[in-house]
């Protein structure tokens, strides 16, 4: 038998056993996913520069389209197609805060993926884990298209896809479909599709689920088939303008940007496109016909397409933004899907669209300065419905429920460490830079170098890559 | 004490209060609510109700705790019963999300007259291994069962079919004639 293929049964048998508690098989889900050809003739590629770390260790895995950044080891796992992003990693002689731990940490942060399976996923380092702290490791893992790990040491596992793990520790889960999980550790959970959960355990816990109706006409998966829906007609739309970017390894960028800029090589631009100083666009990003104020950043799986960003604004990974003008300090949480196609959709300074958020609208939609938003608006009466002023929030200390949101704790220490987060992100990719301090992103992922990685092309192994170990 | 047998202190089937799969929730409270009345005052009352099967084979058991939980909504909004404490919400926080959903829907008494159309099998609980007792069992036997299952009755069985209840209170009311007689109070 191929190495490949016993590779594939290995992966799916060790998630399965995990997982049968909930009597659960991974395999009619995902066997029609990924080619095995697609497999075996894709290469993978990483990251030189002299800002990160160079530290990879690729053993017994096969890395189809695979992008790698900082300090990486993967072992029998099967990567598609995925980005695994170790740019903001917890540096060797530093002290990782982390609750009332202060610890010392002796090495640098390396992401380990061992036995997984991920298609099309993004995985990001700066594990929240203080039992772990310089090793960040998902095993026994599968996630389908466009989920993101993120922080988030994993274990027996399956995300469905456009699911997001976000500073959790997950043990024996199934995400579902288009959930979204903040909440420091979970164990032998089964989270149904459409979940938003952000819990600090003791101060908040913001609990909200999609209509199983309206999240089907976006998102719906079952054995047998892709994922089918508005959130993957909408992806596939754009197939085409990715494949110029990753048909060769060198490819001369036709768009100039401020030298304080970083838009990445394996970014999709579409004319015409306009970007100011201290803006990061992360590969697989589209824009098109967009403008981008200065600080503003567009990370991994976005897309940007006839919207405008004032200015320090942060688009988190697999964002996207249609037909929408947002004016300053506007946070879009992962995966989000903003629409104000045919019309136009407004945000006002300062707003926090919650991770996983739908705006769909028919008829122009002006969302005020200080909102909170959350679930899916497509009018008014949902916008009134699925928000709060932040104001107002910051008032409420025992909990609310509206809709099917429910929210217990404090509201002041629910949006103090939202903007909290969102200014630590701004940093980090280099939006304050001032031509001297403040590097982030932004300016550190500006002259990277890529070098492709290619498997066997026969024989047995045919499709696995060879042990390579990358170091300085 | 030592000698006594499960059967020597349980109700038989025959006198505890049952009623038919397929009838409805009412139709088991007024029952249930029928039964503790024949027993009086001077005899521990019945805290549950046996389902029977066509062939009079108890297929289940529903006591005062179902009936009252068949009462209150299954969902609230979008969430099960039991699903936001799993999600970490306090249990202080879910009684007053509750409350506020009770006052914006069915009152009380709707609820009671919606019990009509619930059925009883829906509610009940199904007999379970560490449940079930042999009639020729010690009752020391029975204490340790209770104990371990954390359980206020057990079914007591005689080749395999159920024939009697045994309950907490039947075996408490022994045990306290056993102290008593030591004590020299009896």
């Amino acid at each position: 038998m191929k190495e490949l293929l016993k590779l594939y049964r290995r992966i799916v048998q060790r998630v399965n056993i995990n997982l049968r508690e909930f009597n659960f098989d991974v395999e009619p889900l995902i066997c029609d996913l990924v080619s095995f050809d697609e497999l075996e003739k894709v290469h993978g590629f990483y990251a030189i520069t002299s800002q990160h770390p160079l530290d990879f260790q690729f053993r017994d895995s096969n890395l189809a389209g695979s992008y790698f950044l900082g300090k990486c080891r993967t072992t029998n796992s099967i990567l598609y197609k995925s980005d695994i992003r170790g740019d903001e990693w917890k540096k060797k002689g530093t002290v990782f805060y982390i609750g009332d731990f202060q610890i010392p940490l002796t090495k640098d942060e390396g992401i380990h993926i061992e036995d997984s399976l991920f298609i099309k996923t993004l995985v990001h380092n700066f594990s929240h884990d203080p039992e772990t702290p310089e090793r960040f490791t998902i095993s026994n893992t599968v996630s389908a298209h466009y989920a993101n790990i993120h922080g988030s040491p994993t274990d027996g596992t399956f995300l469905e896809p456009f699911s997001t793990i976000d500073l959790t520790t997950v043990n024996d889960c199934i995400i579902g479909a288009f959930s979204y999980i903040q909440a420091g550790e979970i164990n032998h959970f089964h989270i149904k599709p459409g979940t938003v959960w952000v819990r600090s355990a003791g101060t908040f816990n913001f609990l909200y689920r999609y209509p199983a109706d309206v999240l089907h006409r976006y998102i719906r998966f079952y054995p047998g088939s892709p994922p089918q829906g508005i959130f993957v007609e909408f992806v596939n739309k754009y197939k085409e303008a990715f494949e110029r970017v990753f048909e060769t390894v060198k490819i001369k960028s036709a768009f100039a940007v401020p030298p304080n800029t970083s838009l990445d090589r394996f970014a999709a631009i579409i004319p015409k496109i306009s970007i100011k100083d201290n803006v990061l666009v992360a590969q697989r990003a589209l824009l098109q016909n967009s403008s981008l104020g200065r600080g503003a950043n567009v990370q991994e799986n976005c897309f940007i397409i006839n919207s405008n960003l004032a200015g320090y604004n942060v688009t988190a990974h697999g964002a996207k933004l249609i037909d929408v003008d947002m004016e300053e300090m506007v946070f879009v949480g992962f995966n989000s899907f903003l629409s104000g196609q045919g019309c136009r959709l407004t945000i006002g300074r300062d707003s926090i669209i919650m991770p996983h958020t739908i705006i769909d609208i028919q008829k122009p939609l002006h969302i005020p300065a200080g909102s909170l938003v959350w679930g899916v608006v497509t009018c008014e009466d949902e916008l009134a419905a699925n928000s709060i002023s932040l104001k107002v929030l910051r008032q409420l200390e025992d909990g609310f429920c509206r809709g099917n949101l429910v929210f217990e704790g404090s509201g002041n220490q629910f949006v103090s460490a939202f903007q909290s987060r969102i200014q630590h992100i701004l940093d980090a990719n280099g939006a304050f830079y001032d031509g001297e301090d403040n590097k982030g992103h932004a300016q550190k992922n500006q002259n990277i170098s890529f070098n492709i990685i290619q498997p066997y092309s026969e024989g047995s192994k045919k499709g696995i890559y060879p042990t390579i170990i990358i170091r300085k | 004490m030592n000698s006594r047998r499960v059967e020597d202190l349980m109700v038989p089937l025959s006198e505890y209060a049952t009623v038919s799969a397929g009838c409805s929730l009412r139709e088991a409270v007024v029952a249930l609510e029928k039964a503790q009345q024949k027993f009086g005052q001077a005899k521990y009352r019945h805290r549950a109700i046996l389902i029977l099967n066509e062939k009079n084979r108890v297929i289940g058991k529903l006591n005062q705790l179902d009936a009252v939980r068949a009462l209150i909504p299954v969902r609230h909004g979008n969430y099960g019963t039991d699903e936001l404490g799993c999600f970490g919400f306090s249990n202080r926080f879910v009684r007053k999300l509750y409350q506020h959903y009770r006052q914006q829907s069915v009152q009380l008494p709707e609820l009671c007259n919606n019990a009509r159309a619930f059925k009883v099998e829906d509610y009940m609980c199904s007999p379970f291994e560490d449940e079930c007792i042999d009639h020729k069992a010690d009752l020391a036997t029975a204490i340790h069962q209770l104990v371990q299952e954390n359980l206020r009755s057990l079914l007591v069985t005689n080749h395999g079919e159920i024939v009697g209840i045994l309950r907490l209170a039947d075996l408490f009311s022994a045990i306290y004639h056993t102290v008593a007689r030591q004590s020299g109070r009896i």
